[in-house]
């Protein structure tokens, strides 16, 4: 619920080095719940290492990690990712030799007939629920103006399909909290938009999102709040405006 | 039809058994898991050597007449010896598969498989106190045989009838598993093994699952052939014979069923048995050398014309709305 | 100890011989990302082209030149008609892997048809025996030994001073870089198969000159110590299969010596599990990491 203060996720002094380089340096932030998060800050500011932190695919060398409430810290990506966190990845990564349609049921959380012993069980005792989860895969098909290709190959779609789809799985997930890295990137002006849209929908609906982003104007009529990263660390917290008049941030930008 | 030819062909389909077991369980590991497994005969040989020794007996000292040296042994009665050796050869994937906790490359991963089988043959070859050498194990006892009192040819199609609700069976197993939903994810984790992660799917876990099932149907298939030839030797379980089985999956359809027994129809059978009725022509082991190198063709041209093979995996298609489809809830979370 | 000292000699010998070829191999992987499991019998072949050159009378020493250029051509045309195409057309890397088996099967299966299946041996000079500190060499050995270190030293020559050489490493730490930048053009990969290649071939000729016989399985057997090699070195690393041979050389024949002559490959076998298992990317580890060979 949106009214609720509770932080969703809360990231602590974390810290991650590749071979000498300190990727993230002491990040520490917050995602308040039904709202979108931006992560911004110039290139190599630590923003992608730490989502990957969170997401569980790094480990952090230091620092916490707490998901409402819960430490998250260490656990491997697909423990993080049943618990409710769901990420979306900069590189389109459908599964390819998947129609659209097996692509969202894949995503679909706790599936009888996934373990090998409900396998066995047979059709009638699966298929009922596959029919319900084929049916909100197919709303949310007809949601994002997809649903003519249902059956088609992932790996057959443009990019910016790939893109859609990309975002649809992780919404089939079932996400508590949605991690977005860079939704945009590469896509056509009008397809920006209508992603942009999307987003917009899922945050009134009390969806919680974390969303690294590097066109500001985006960032500004997205997401309250925004969370700047320079140089491993978090220089910044608070709305757009707040941010924007930081001379430290300004900075950053110059100077990153 | 003449016995003789009853024979060949009840022999022939025999194998065709054998191998449409071997290349469903493969199909399970490389096709739908996308594990590639090169060190899959040895799964077959020792699932072949459990169900041997467990048919056999104990090793006769050679001062009570025995002539063969080999671990192991039991007087067990059908079908046990097989039953015991697809758990064998599921031990075996178990451990292999726990041992390659650290994710390699996958061609890196399929060349340490390579490897590993040609060290095992090596081993088993040499060390005669282990299996009995090169010479392997004979005189296995026929399953049944002693039991029912048939006729040569009889017993024969009898084998052909075991053979078969064998691998109904087996059938029964790979079929569960690629057309429901763990078969989707298994095929998800193939793709793209990151993003099924992300998902939620333990990628770890699963592909052992997928191992550790091969290796079962690959130990059963195994058993089923030493059980007909009564006879199990390291010679008759090396690298190329994977590759064949590799061979039939590619060009049956890597990923279907169907395609794969059309593939195990195709390569171990069709093709190497078709030789049989040339008149030998060249040296000595020139037709068996030509054989390798049309195979190892084959696998080129269809990789390059077909990679998806002779029946591909089939495109998944549902149904369009039926009613009562909101009659199940949707799972919600709530941060657990 | 006696039989230790001389097993240093043995081991010396192979090593050379596992320097030649796993720097050969783990070039070849590399510059182009593939684990070519045609390598041994590309060596096989090299050898049956020196054993048809002695045999018509030649000197050994064109027969290693023979052995050599004959690699050299056809792996260059290997990669080229069969690699690179499947590869550019999106092979998967087990795809990739049942090509390479395709390719050993063809090639070893092709010597068989032509040769038949006895043991062949290059005709050579009676070799004779030199004494030095204690180990006892033939002058085929000796040759063997100073071949390597030759062939040792051009490749650091090339790798270090040229731009060819630049090319190469340059493309072997960042295949994407590499292209982006127009460094890895088709021409250097022509080039570094060629280079690897002629060492296929040179390890081949030089592999059978230290056996009494061969046959049409010699140099896929050889195959897994040549792996041991290029893995324990780092994968792509060519001063790491140096130090490889080396070590895997002398481990293996002095363990032999100690233990039992059937096991040399094993101990080639046994480090190769121990390395995947503990460190995958070998001791010079850099490459092995980028190419995310483990993960």
């Amino acid at each position: 619920m949106s009214d609720l203060s509770a932080p969703v996720l809360a990231v602590a002094d974390l810290h991650r080095e590749f071979g000498g380089v300190r990727a993230v340096n002491g990040a520490s932030f917050t995602v308040p719940p039904g709202r979108i998060t931006g992560l911004i800050g110039p290139n190599g500011a630590g923003k992608s290492t730490a989502l990957n932190i969170i997401a569980g695919a790094l480990k952090a060398s230091a620092g916490t990690v707490s998901f409402c409430g819960r430490d998250i810290t260490g656990l491997p990506s697909y423990k993080v990712a049943r618990r409710g966190i769901i990420r979306t990845f900069q590189l389109s990564s459908e599964f390819a030799a998947l129609t659209v349609l097996e692509n969202l049921l894949v995503a679909a959380p706790a599936q009888r007939g996934e373990a090998l012993w409900q396998a066995a069980l047979g059709k009638r005792y699966w298929r009922p629920q596959e029919r319900a989860t084929v049916e909100r895969a197919r709303q949310l098909l007809a949601r994002f103006d997809m649903s003519a290709k249902e059956d088609e190959y992932a790996g057959n779609l443009s990019g910016g399909q790939k893109r859609l789809l990309e975002l649809m799985r992780g919404l089939m997930a079932n996400p508590v909290l949605l991690l977005l890295d860079e939704p945009m990137a590469g896509v056509n002006p009008s397809l920006a938009r209508r992603i942009e849209q999307h987003l917009a929908d899922l945050v009134g609906e009390g969806l919680t999102m974390l969303m690294i982003e590097h066109e500001l104007a985006v960032v500004e009529r997205l997401c309250d709040p925004v969370v700047v990263m320079a140089q491993g660390r978090v220089i910044s917290q608070g709305t757009m405006a707040e941010v924007r008049s930081d001379q430290e941030v300004l900075d950053a930008y110059l100077i990153g | 039809m003449s016995v003789a030819w009853q024979f060949y062909i009840s022999t022939v389909l025999i194998y065709l058994g054998v191998d449409v077991m071997a290349c469903w369980g493969l199909n399970l590991q490389f096709g739908v898991a996308g594990l590639v497994n090169f060190a899959f005969i040895i799964f077959q040989a020792a699932g072949a050597y459990t169900a041997a020794v467990l048919t056999l007996g104990p090793a006769q000292p050679a001062s009570q007449g025995g002539f063969q040296q080999y671990v192991g042994g039991a007087h067990w009665p059908f079908p046990l010896p097989i039953l015991a050796a697809g758990l064998v050869g599921g031990l075996l994937a178990a451990l292999v598969s726990g041992l390659t906790a650290r994710r390699l490359r996958s061609d890196y991963e399929a060349m340490v498989m390579l490897v590993v089988s040609l060290i095992a043959t090596s081993v088993a070859t040499n060390q005669v106190r282990l299996v009995n050498g090169p010479n392997g194990l004979a005189l296995v006892p026929k399953p049944l045989a002693t039991l029912v009192n048939l006729s040569p040819i009889d017993y024969q199609w009898l084998f052909v009838g075991i053979t078969a609700a064998i691998c109904v069976c087996v059938y029964w197993l790979v079929h569960i598993v690629t057309s429901s939903p763990l078969g989707r994810t298994l095929r998800a984790v193939r793709d793209n093994e990151q993003a099924a992660a992300a998902l939620g799917k333990n990628v770890t876990g699963l592909r052992m699952l997928a191992f550790i099932l091969g290796g079962v149907i690959a130990g059963i298939s195994g058993a089923v052939f030493v059980e007909f030839i009564s006879a199990w030797s390291p010679g008759s379980w090396l690298y190329p014979e994977t590759f064949v089985y590799f061979t039939a999956v590619i060009v049956g359809g890597s990923g279907n069923n169907l395609g794969v027994m059309v593939g195990a129809l195709l390569v171990p059978v069709g093709f190497l048995e078709a030789t049989r009725f040339l008149p030998p022509f060249g040296p000595p082991g020139f037709i068996d050398a030509l054989q390798w190198i049309v195979v190892g063709a084959l696998a080129l041209i269809f990789l390059w014309f077909w990679p998806r093979g002779v029946i591909p995996e089939r495109r998944r298609r549902f149904p369009l709305a039926a009613k009562n489809a909101a009659q199940h809830e949707v799972p919600v979370r709530t941060g657990e | 100890m006696n039989t230790i000292v001389p097993a240093i000699g043995f081991g010396i010998v192979t090593a050379s011989i596992l320097a030649v070829a796993g720097v050969g191999f783990t070039l070849q992987f590399g510059v182009t990302n593939v684990l070519n499991l045609a390598y041994g019998d590309i060596m096989t072949a090299a050898a049956f082209i020196a054993y048809l050159v002695t045999s018509a009378g030649v000197s050994v020493w064109l027969a290693l030149v023979a052995g050599a250029a004959f690699g050299s051509v056809f792996s260059v045309l290997l990669n080229r008609c069969i690699y690179t195409p499947f590869v550019r057309r999106g092979t998967r890397l087990f795809g990739m892997i049942i090509v390479t088996i395709a390719v050993s099967l063809i090639v070893q299966n092709g010597l068989l048809a032509i040769f038949g299946a006895s043991f062949f041996s290059l005709k050579m000079s009676r070799p004779a025996p030199v004494h030095i500190a204690g180990m006892v060499f033939t002058t085929v050995q000796l040759a063997i030994i100073a071949i390597a270190v030759v062939a040792m030293l051009l490749i650091h020559l090339l790798l270090r001073y040229t731009k060819l050489g630049k090319a190469m490493r340059a493309t072997a730490a960042d295949p994407d870089l590499a292209r982006n930048c127009g460094i890895a053009t088709d021409r250097v990969i022509d080039l570094a198969w060629a280079i690897s290649g002629a060492l296929c071939g040179l390890a081949g000729v030089i592999l059978v000159m230290n056996v009494t016989a061969f046959t049409d399985t010699t140099g896929s057997q050889f195959l897994i110590p040549i792996v041991a090699v290029a893995v324990l070195g780092g994968i792509g690393q060519p001063y790491g299969a140096m130090l490889g041979a080396l070590v895997i050389g002398l481990t293996s024949e002095v363990a032999a010596a100690i233990f039992n002559p059937e096991y040399k490959d094993v101990v080639a076998f046994v480090i190769l599990v121990i390395v995947l298992l503990a460190r995958p990317q070998g001791i010079l580890s850099e490459v092995a990491t980028r190419k995310e060979v483990a993960a």
